[in-house]
């Protein structure tokens, strides 16, 4: 028979205060364990949401982003020679859009307008609702000249977008235009975008040119042997899958959780020896206890267990309190972030959130972490020696 | 006896502890030394830079719409006599690529005239700038692109645009600034430029920013608003900034790294804080009657208040020490710089960085120690020679 789980709850807090500060330890790690998860699986949505295979991004060879990219109308209309591109059952036409991207600064809502960010103002035609098919939009789809609509997730985070205000845009910011509604996007990217009339942003902000255009490949269409079209002499322009571009942008992401993941596995390592610590005490302390377990007839592998399961507890206990923290601070403190993508110069919004899969995760790395903790000082109790062991003060 | 007798017999009598203390200690204390030299660097570069006295004046609704370069005259023209105003240099974002590179490098192209005065923290010497009033193709590099590409001053180089028209420009360096806060830029004279892209036929000569240096802070103030109000309503209005509000917009965007490492920095005290204290408070209980029996020989309360303390100092700053040095070596050999990575590329672990390391260690190793020293004064002998461990 193993050792009643009452028996190791109890044995946590005959020192309460050790093993409370070893909880907290575990408590502080696994809070920004939590977040850090948070932030990685925020970004991994929505990026992994922007991975539409059939939809290719069209930009200038040479340019890095669709924002400093530009097409001219005349290398646009070679596009239309591409035969792998789905049509409009409605109309007719091959589903290519032509698309502006320029930039508005705007206040964080976080920090009361301490700080700006550049959202994304792209400049669309009726077309691009049915190429973006994650884009969902309730209203009318042909914008008027001087109103735009914006993505949920831009909204959310940034000043002065609320429905029926109006929004300075184009050369020093002397055009208004009214916000007529919202649009989600899936939370995607595009969900952080301002959304008018290409036309009409096109004038304001001067431009002669379109940045980039987007496209639905047709059924059963190559990807890659249409961006071997694109790239080709008739064309000459580049591209990439919807996937294959935000891959590409997410360098500063990756950078930022890699160096957040390395941070969080040399705090975990911390604790794993904070936790040996505390049960290397532990056995010290209970020396006669445990001595007493193995006369009574208990085997040493039951109590290498029971110390194991002693310590995945305590850190359990802390696990929990951790993810709590985790939870708190997020909505207490604020859960919003954006970060630029590599080369876009504008900025991906999207809000941090617990979720069941993130405590899962966090729970089996303190849970691991405990293990990992309480194996030697468990292999110790395992092996006392009974008679010397109960001769001890 | 001695107190370091007696404080490093107690370290080794119980040798794992020790050992997993100062390794849980030292673990947090690298991250903390990293962390600060972020913090450290990101405040001497905003110092350096508020020393510096510049605005950046850009267009109101977003730093890529261009303004016309005939605007540095205009913000001139609003301090005729040059008592505010030192001088107002352009620049315009060029967004250079090494070929076949990936990385887009912060190349700007400047006004040849202003430059070395406005930007004087690239610490042009007067060869240096000779040689930048007289090679059209000029280009100043920060150290960390310099060491990345291997580049020396002399050096022929190669940058391809990645804004629109894309043009091919070759370059000469004339400069390597090492100072941090410019350690990332790339800079060359902005009249290449404008000749190179009439050349290449899409002449339309502007500035994505204009720099101006400013005698003192009231005068920065003031130019603040006027040029703000001398642009506002036209088409070109104007948004003028602190330089380092301008720059927040960019770590900001990057994810605010700085802001992550002041909060790891913080959670990572408070680990080691509970870390250092754990250890204390156990290796108290186990040492009560033995404490006890030193009072009962006659020692003096401030002397066990020292042993106690002591140990829990010693055991932080022998943590401090393993955490501090291997990673500082390692930022020292391999600098952050390398990674190319905006926000923290200027970090570099410096003397403040590591003596605030230790300071922070030394305090957590008092206030730890602090709680069972105390006790250890209140010890009645009686009684804790009576207690059982």
């Amino acid at each position: 028979m193993a050792l009643p789980l009452r028996y190791h709850w109890l044995s946590l807090f005959a020192r309460k205060t050790t093993t409370l500060l070893t909880i907290l330890v575990i408590a502080a790690v696994v809070g920004v364990f939590g977040w850090m998860m948070g932030f990685h699986a925020a970004l991994r949505d929505s990026l992994s949401v922007a991975g539409d295979s059939r939809k290719l991004i069209v930009i200038k060879r040479g340019s890095t982003a669709e924002s400093n990219s530009a097409v001219s109308p005349e290398e646009f209309n070679r596009l239309h020679q591409l035969s792998d591109v789905q049509v409009d059952p409605e109309t007719g036409e091959r589903l290519i859009s032509p698309e502006m991207l320029v930039q508005v600064s705007l206040p964080r809502l976080r920090d009361g307008g301490a700080t700006f960010a550049n959202v994304a103002v792209r400049g669309v035609t009726k077309s691009a609702f049915k190429v973006h098919q994650n884009v969902s939009f309730a209203g009318n789809r042909t914008l008027g000249s001087r109103e735009v609509i914006v993505g949920r997730a831009a909204a959310e985070q940034f000043g002065g977008l609320e429905i029926g205000e109006t929004i300075n845009l184009g050369h020093g910011g002397i055009r208004p235009y009214e916000i007529t509604g919202y649009f989600s996007a899936d939370g995607g990217p595009m969900e952080s975008e301002i959304w008018g009339d290409l036309h009409s942003l096109m004038n304001s902000y001067n431009r002669s040119r379109y940045s980039s255009a987007s496209l639905r490949l047709g059924d059963g269409a190559d990807a890659k042997s249409v961006l071997e079209r694109i790239e080709g002499p008739a064309i000459q322009l580049t591209g990439a899958t919807e996937t294959d571009y935000w891959d590409g942008q997410a360098k500063w992401i990756r950078i930022y959780i890699g160096i957040a993941g390395g941070l969080v596995a040399v705090m975990s390592l911390a604790a794993v020896f904070s936790i040996a610590n505390t049960m290397y005490s532990m056995v010290a302390g209970r020396t006669r206890e445990v001595a007493m377990l193995r006369t009574i007839g208990y085997s040493g592998g039951q109590v290498l267990w029971g110390f194991v399961i002693e310590s995945v507890l305590l850190s359990l206990i802390g696990g929990v309190l951790g993810c709590l923290a985790c939870g708190a601070w997020l909505s207490l403190v604020g859960n919003t972030k954006d970060m630029f993508g590599a080369t876009t110069f504008t900025t991906l919004a999207f809000k941090i959130s617990m979720n069941w899969r993130i405590v899962l995760a966090s729970l089996i790395l303190v849970s691991v972490v405990g293990v990992c903790g309480a194996l030697l000082p468990a292999v110790r109790a395992a092996r006392l020696e009974i008679v010397a062991a109960l001769r001890e003060p | 006896m001695t107190l370091g007798y007696i404080l490093m017999q107690n370290l080794r009598r119980n040798p794992s502890r020790t050992a997993l203390t100062v390794v849980a200690f030292a673990l947090p204390m690298a991250i903390f030394v990293a962390a600060i030299s972020c913090v450290v660097a990101l405040k001497e570069i905003g110092e350096s830079n508020a020393k510096q006295l510049r605005l950046a004046v850009h267009d109101k609704t977003t730093l890529t719409n261009g303004l016309p370069e005939r605007k540095r005259r205009e913000i001139e023209a609003l301090d005729p006599d040059r008592k505010r105003l030192r001088a107002v240099c352009g620049m315009r974002w060029f967004g250079g690529r090494v070929p076949d590179e990936q990385n887009t490098l912060t190349s700007l192209a400047a006004d040849v005239d202003t430059f070395p005065v406005v930007y004087s923290d690239a610490g042009m010497t007067e060869t240096d700038v000779e040689a930048w009033e007289r090679e059209r193709r000029a280009c100043v590099v920060g150290r960390a692109i310099a060491e990345q590409y291997e580049w020396s001053v002399g050096d022929r180089v190669e940058l391809h645009s990645t804004v629109p028209p894309y043009l091919a420009l070759e370059f000469r360096v004339v400069k390597i600034m090492t100072n941090p806060s410019v350690a990332n830029y790339f800079f060359f004279r902005r009249g290449y430029l404008e000749e190179s892209l009439k050349e290449a036929g899409s002449e339309n000569p502007i500035c994505n920013v204009f720099w101006v240096k400013c005698h003192s802070v009231e005068d920065l103030r003031w130019l603040q608003v006027e040029i703000d109000r001398l642009f506002a309503g036209t088409s070109e209005a104007t948004k003028t900034e602190d330089e380092s509000v301008f720059k927040s917009r960019f770590t900001q965007a990057m994810g605010d790294l700085p802001g992550l490492m002041e909060a790891m920095a913080v959670v990572v005290v408070v680990i080691i804080a509970l870390v250092a204290g754990n250890t204390m408070m156990m290796s108290f209980r186990e040492r009560t009657r033995e404490l006890a029996v030193f009072k009962a020989i006659g020692f003096a309360s401030g002397r066990i208040f020292a042993i106690v303390l002591g140990e829990s100092v010693l055991l932080s700053l022998m943590g401090a020490l393993i955490g501090i040095v291997p990673t500082a070596a390692i930022l020292l050999v391999f600098p952050v710089r390398r990674l190319n990575y905006g926000p923290i590329s200027s970090l570099e672990v410096s003397s403040d960085a590591i003596i605030a390391s230790f300071a922070i260690a030394l305090t957590v190793g008092l206030v730890s120690g602090l709680w069972p020293a105390i006790q250890s004064l209140r010890l009645q002998t009686t009684d804790a020679l009576r207690r059982v461990a």
